[in-house]
């Protein structure tokens, strides 16, 4: 076992695109966990509990006031998003599309701190590699997506079993096919409904992790290209450029949790459709 | 970009962390906008019916002075009406009591009179006698003093 980055030291943009990781087992690639991910993820999910339980002993029927007042325009807003997609109430959505939007917020708006802080501050304590934003990992993104797709398929088989079953079997020619090549098209239908199915926590999942590390990409590209090319112009339009695509960036950020969130909501409110005859 | 260890902690911190946040975010921050929005509504309601009640009290104010009204009317009409009587009751007893008077004074008037013929009339006779009296002492001459007599009597009722 390794406590050591994945990759042999690079220099260049490539250099910090490294993880923090431990690896348990240097044969099996799976065998090993992105420290840096789950140590960010880690504090902003105690940093967001801590923040819950602080609040949820202010909170007040009362006036809102402060935190109270801004959490529960986030809760509004995300509660009319579930209430305008869905066809039936279900308690469980409501706080999973809030946990959503405010962890994959919280997570992407690290992005807008200077790319090498945290880099080098890990590097004072021995850390060769770090990265900063948890999104900008695969597996984060991935780990939601796959759960919520989990979710998906648990409401599918448990509100409407057979009607599932017949969708992947029998969709989409079954119909348009002569009765004698039905029992050919079966295997097809059920190669793209699979498809079909597979793809969505997979365009989740890379839509959050490719715009994010896209923009990681960019502020490695601004910071080489221009506050390093070692001249003042270079530098003063490294910071301007720098600073513009920080605004852009928290912006792309609030707008990959909100697709997160309210594609999360619209894939569980297909699954809760009741079902037609 | 690999998929790892990672991947399945992740799912651990994320399903946890709907867990707390459900728990101690989202539970108490819905349960007080829920309270907060029947509140409002309750107060809302109230509102309303405070409106309305109020709409109700003037309604029924205005029939109540319309009502009063009609009574205070009806009541001035009967009193009209009652004073009317009451005057024509007092003029008709006046009248009955002015025709009753008249009728005593009448009777005590032809009582007063008889009497006064009755005592007239016993004086006369009284006068009479005394003429008599006097005539026999002077002459007594029945025949052609009766017609003289007579004659007194019927000069006094003539003057009576």
């Amino acid at each position: 076992m390794n406590l050591t980055a994945t990759e042999p030291h690079e220099s260049g943009i490539s250099g910090h695109l490294h993880y923090w990781s431990y690896v348990i087992d240097e044969s099996n690639p799976f065998m090993q966990i992105h420290l840096d991910t789950m140590l960010l993820t880690l504090l902003i999910a105690s940093s967001l509990v801590i923040f819950s339980m602080w609040l949820g002993r202010r909170v007040t029927d009362g006036v809102p006031v402060g935190a109270q007042n801004f959490m529960e325009t986030i809760v509004g807003f995300v509660n009319t998003t579930v209430n305008d997609n869905f066809p039936v109430k279900n308690p469980f959505i409501a706080p999973l599309a809030l946990t959503i939007f405010v962890f994959i917020l919280m997570c992407n708006t690290l992005d807008v701190l200077p790319a090498f802080l945290l880099g080098n501050v890990a590097h004072m304590f021995g850390v060769e590699h770090f990265r900063p934003v948890p999104t900008n990992d695969l597996n984060l993104p991935a780990a939601m997506a796959v759960s919520v797709f989990l979710m998906v398929l648990y409401y599918e088989f448990k509100l409407k079993p057979v009607h599932f079953v017949k969708e992947l079997m029998f969709e989409p020619f079954t119909n348009l096919v002569p009765a004698v090549l039905k029992p050919v098209v079966l295997p097809i239908n059920l190669i793209l409904k699979l498809v079909e199915e597979l793809a969505k926590p997979l365009s989740l999942s890379f839509r959050l992790f490719g715009n994010m590390f896209a923009g990681e990409v960019i502020f490695l590209l601004i910071s080489f290209l221009l506050l390093g090319s070692g001249t003042f112009i270079g530098a003063a339009s490294g910071v301007l450029v720098g600073l513009a695509w920080s605004f852009f960036h928290l912006f792309i950020g609030l707008l990959q949790a909100f697709i997160f969130m309210i594609l999360t909501v619209v894939y569980l409110s297909i699954a809760h459709q009741p079902v037609e005859h | 970009m690999s998929i790892d260890l990672t991947f399945v902690l992740q799912i651990v911190v994320f399903l946890t962390m709907v867990g707390l946040l459900w728990k101690f975010l989202y539970g108490p921050l819905n349960e007080a906008m829920d309270a907060r929005a029947k509140k409002i509504e309750d107060g809302l309601a109230a509102a309303d019916a405070g409106v309305e009640a109020m709409a109700k009290a003037q309604a029924d104010i205005a029939n109540k002075i319309e009502e009063a009204k009609q009574t205070a009317h009806s009541i001035v009409v009967s009193a009209e009406k009652r004073a009317a009587e009451l005057a024509e009751e007092a003029t008709l007893r006046a009248r009955k009591d002015a025709d009753a008077i008249v009728v005593a004074g009448k009777e005590e008037l032809a009582a007063e009179v008889s009497k006064a013929r009755q005592q007239l009339r016993a004086e006369v006779v009284d006068v009479a006698l005394l003429a008599a009296g006097r005539i026999v002492e002077a002459e007594l001459d029945a025949k052609r003093h009766e017609k003289i007599i007579n004659d007194a009597i019927q000069q006094g009722f003539g003057n009576a």
